[in-house]
């Protein structure tokens, strides 16, 4: 176990290494000028001036290195944009923001989707099951800013006599709500169908008629056997799903004006930040990558056999 | 023992959750909703409410409150108020002395003396200064600063040499034409006569800054913790990227004559979103409105409008649509008061010159140009049409991937359709889009820009068309215009009446008669804002998008 964790830290580097390098090339190539926000031509003197101070003014290698150099002392650099302002400090204020949000609406999706797919396949082809199939089927195809728009009309808006949920912000318990749910239940709806989909299928298994033909009781049949084998791809999952939370929480920080790590990458791209966009992208391979790993750990937990195979 | 694991994990996981959530639950910091105003039926002009405390939405994060840094307008609307200008514009844009006693020209036009106020104050208490003025205006065209905006001090003598210098930058650095003679008098010496300099004051890059502060924190001085400002309001709270809160600085000079007590200020960006923050009343005025909701928001209380100094225009390139009775064609072909009517809906006004209405002189300098009829006059272009020996054909429009400039394109491809033109509308990114006007490469024929005005002159609008501006994305060049714009600042011509004559003169050689119709304006625009009724009658923006928020008083509603 320690020699896996061990090789998987070591290959993070280069996988990180890899990913700052083809971001690099990337952002240089799309062509934009970082310092011209708005229509009026930036006169070359101040061109110059600015591509000095930000050392842009070098050959891409040195600059390549140059980053490279800054990211292992783990200093990512000013913002070419907001001028006041250091990447480390953007991440600072704002990355703990969505973690938070990625965190509840992972919990969201997993304290409502494992259940209900638990419950839509021990109940399968009953009413339950149709509904829940559908409310999932309709969770996961309708995008997330969509959902958003509509729960703050409805529960903000409309409603707001009843419910005391604000249009936007990040601040109190109530402002979480609706963020919460319209990150999560795309997630949700997946979980949902996984849970399900494994289940049903674990249910036919040999196994599970041999222990209930030997009269345990149900309850411990499904506890004890069944659901530790189907939630093994429900955990696999949940590394890709973060990618996805991470991703869906840009537009969701977007619409609920949550001061979080997305909303900055977004517009960084867009004004070509570099130091922005590079410094967040380093942050969330890192993220990934780790994410991934604790995935494969919990795997070999749940799964001995992967355990021999692997080591 | 395996499935002990797993629920100890998991239990593990809830419990930890569950200890996170308790944690960041608990945090209220100073909720922005609650505004203390009412929102029942208007009546303006009543009482004044008890509390004194309005909820803006800024909309995004301003990029830099550092007056050499800030170039985008909600940094310029902050920075106004919680700084204090030389001068400032009143409803018809004149300059009102402000910080300022007053400013002299002299005879030449080329030396203006300005003298500040008793009682200027940084609210560290130090007295405001000349020197301080002097020290911001250099720090922002300082090399090493690299400030986007230095360029509005190019007017100052000196100034684009310290600017763009490489080496021997301190004795550039004494030359430049700014100089505080004493603790109350700054002396500033322009490169030619410019009879807007006035004017330009009451641009945030003319503010001063507190040179102590800025030295002792570098890049982070303009943080709520270390700021230190001289104006009507001060900044209380900066959470970025999530509120801006000012208050009112009791000891600002004329602190009497404020009324708000306090502006609580969202970072809402999202358009749908600040509507519906507005309607739900935690923000009391919120602009940036999404298009397609123009029509539905008009009918309501809240809807308010305002002219802007701005004109939306096609550019084209002269260089592929080579014949000029093609462009006035194009010209004559859009139509402008359908376009307004049915796209843009926020009753623009249709362009018949480049120059929007509000500029000083405007009924001098706007040439009502025959080939910009708001109606558009497809008879007649395709007449014109008719006259061009080899049109070009293939059109290529370009133009940005913001809201609502597809719609107007579409529009103005149906119109050229029937002059038997085959446009293809690229749309781009604004970066890269930039990249392609800037100035028009072959493959673009014509290209959709907005421009809106620095300071309030026409030579702001005008100077975009000489030959060796960096606007010009046209690739135009015209000596006689140029010549025509050399006049206005050689210090020849004596009252403002001639200086709009001659760009009178100037719009008529691109957009007259003759004119060459290198820019096919389209129209002039409108700002648009959501306001709660106990504010709007006070709270107004001027035509360059300002808001004086020391005017602004919120009244009962009953």
């Amino acid at each position: 176990m320690t020699k896996l964790i061990i090789r998987r830290l070591f290959w993070t580097i280069p996988v990180i290494l890899l990913v700052v390098f083809v971001t690099f090339m990337m952002m240089r190539q799309i062509a934009g000028n970082p310092f011209r926000t708005s229509e009026r031509v930036i006169p070359e003197a101040i061109q110059r001036n600015l591509e000095q101070k930000y050392g842009l003014d070098k050959p891409w290698y040195i600059q390549y290195a140059t980053y490279v150099k800054n990211v292992a002392t783990f200093d990512l650099g000013p913002s070419l944009v907001l001028r006041n302002r250091t990447v480390n400090d953007i991440v600072k204020t704002h990355f703990p923001v969505s973690m938070e949000l990625g965190l509840y609406a992972m919990l969201f999706a997993i304290l409502f989707g494992v259940p209900l797919g638990i419950l839509s396949a021990l109940r399968a082809n009953s009413w339950f099951d149709y509904a829940a199939m559908t409310f999932s089927n309709i969770g996961y195809a309708v995008p997330s800013f969509l959902v958003a728009t509509l729960l703050i009309y409805y529960f903000a808006l409309q409603w707001g006599g009843t419910f005391n949920f604000p249009t936007s912000g990040w601040n109190t318990w109530e402002s979480k709500v609706l963020p919460t749910v319209a990150l999560g239940l795309g997630p949700m709806a997946y979980f949902a169908r996984l849970v399900r989909g494994t289940m049903l299928e674990t249910l036919q298994q040999e196994y599970v008629r041999t222990a209930s033909a030997k009269g345990i009781r149900w309850h411990r049949v499904v506890v004890v056997h069944v659901l530790r084998n189907s939630l093994i791809p429900a955990v696999t999952a949940a590394a890709p799903l973060l990618g996805f939370i991470i991703t869906g929480s840009f537009v969701i920080e977007q619409i609920f004006a949550i001061p979080g790590i997305g909303r900055y990458y977004v517009t960084a791209v867009n004004a070509r930040d570099y130091s922005v966009v590079m410094g967040l992208t380093v942050l969330l391979s890192v993220l990934i990558v780790i994410a991934n790993m604790v995935v494969d750990i919990l795997y070999g937990v749940l799964d001995p056999r992967t355990r021999d195979a692997r080591t | 023992m395996r499935i002990k694991t797993l629920w100890l994990l998991l239990a593990m996981l809830v419990a930890s959750l569950a200890l996170v959530a308790a944690g960041c639950g608990g945090d209220d910091g100073g909720d922005a909703a609650g505004t203390g105003t009412e929102q029942e039926e208007q009546e303006g002009g009543g009482d004044l409410a008890a509390e004194q405390v309005i909820t803006v939405n800024w909309g995004t994060e301003p990029p830099s409150l550092d007056p050499g840094l800030a170039t985008d307008t909600t940094s310029s609307n902050i920075l106004t108020n919680i700084m204090d200008p030389l001068i400032k514009l009143d409803d018809e844009l004149n300059p009102v002395p402000y910080l300022a006693e007053s400013i002299e020209a002299s005879e030449d036009g080329l030396t203006y003396t300005i003298v500040l106020r008793e009682g200027g104050k940084w609210t560290n208490g130090d007295p405001v200064t000349a020197g301080d003025f002097e020290y911001a205006w250099k720090r922002t065209i300082s090399p090493e600063l690299a400030a986007d905006y230095a360029y509005q001090l190019y007017g100052i003598k000196g100034a684009q040499e310290y600017n763009g210098c490489e080496e021997n930058c301190d004795a550039l650095r004494d030359e430049v034409g700014v100089r505080a003679v004493d603790d109350r008098t700054l002396e500033v010496t322009l490169t030619s006569p410019q009879p807007w300099f006035p004017q330009q004051l009451a641009h945030h890059s003319f503010l001063a800054v507190h040179q102590e502060t800025v030295e002792q924190h570098g890049e982070n001085w303009t943080e709520a913790a270390n700021i230190v400002t001289n104006g009507p309001f001060r900044l209380e709270t900066w959470e970025h990227n999530s509120r801006i809160d000012i208050v009112k600085w009791d000891e600002w000079r004329d602190a009497d004559s404020v009324t708000l007590t306090r502006v609580n200020g969202r970072m809402i960006s999202d358009a749908t979103t600040s509507v519906q923050a507005f309607e739900a009343g935690e923000v009391d005025v919120t602009s940036g409105l999404p298009p397609e909701e123009i029509p539905r928001l008009k009918e309501t209380d809240g809807y308010q409008q305002y002219p802007g100094l701005g004109t939306y225009y096609y550019g084209v390139n002269v260089n592929t649509v080579t014949d000029v009775n093609q462009r006035r064609a194009m010209a004559l072909a859009i139509p402008r008061q359908s376009i307004i009517d049915n796209i843009a809906q926020a009753d623009q006004l249709p362009a018949t010159g480049f120059t929007p209405d509000g500029i000083p002189g405007f009924d001098t300098i706007n040439p009502e140009s025959p080939y910009l009829p708001p109606e558009g006059d497809m008879d007649r272009a395709k007449e014109l049409m008719e006259q061009v020996e080899s049109p070009k054909t293939d059109i290529n429009l370009v133009i940005n991937d913001s809201p609502g400039h597809r719609e107007i394109a579409v529009a103005v491809q149906a119109a050229w359709s029937e002059l038997g033109l085959n446009v293809n509308i690229r749309q781009q990114e604004w970066a890269q889009f930039l990249e392609a006007v800037s100035p028009a490469g072959n493959n673009v024929d014509v290209y959709r820009l907005g421009w809106i005005g620095d300071y309030v002159d026409a030579y702001n609008f005008l100077e975009l068309w000489t030959c060796e501006s960096g606007n010009n994305g046209s690739n135009y060049c015209n000596e006689e215009y140029d010549e025509l714009l050399r006049r206005v600042t050689s210090g020849e011509l004596e009252s403002d009446e001639d200086r709009y004559e001659v760009y009178g003169q100037a719009e008529d050689i691109i957009l007259g008669e003759d004119g060459d119709m290198p820019i096919l304006p389209i129209y002039w625009y409108t700002y648009v804002y959501l306001e709660d009724p106990s504010i709007q009658d006070t709270f107004n923006i001027n035509t360059l998008s300002q808001i004086d928020l020391t005017k602004v008083q919120v009244r009962e509603t009953d």
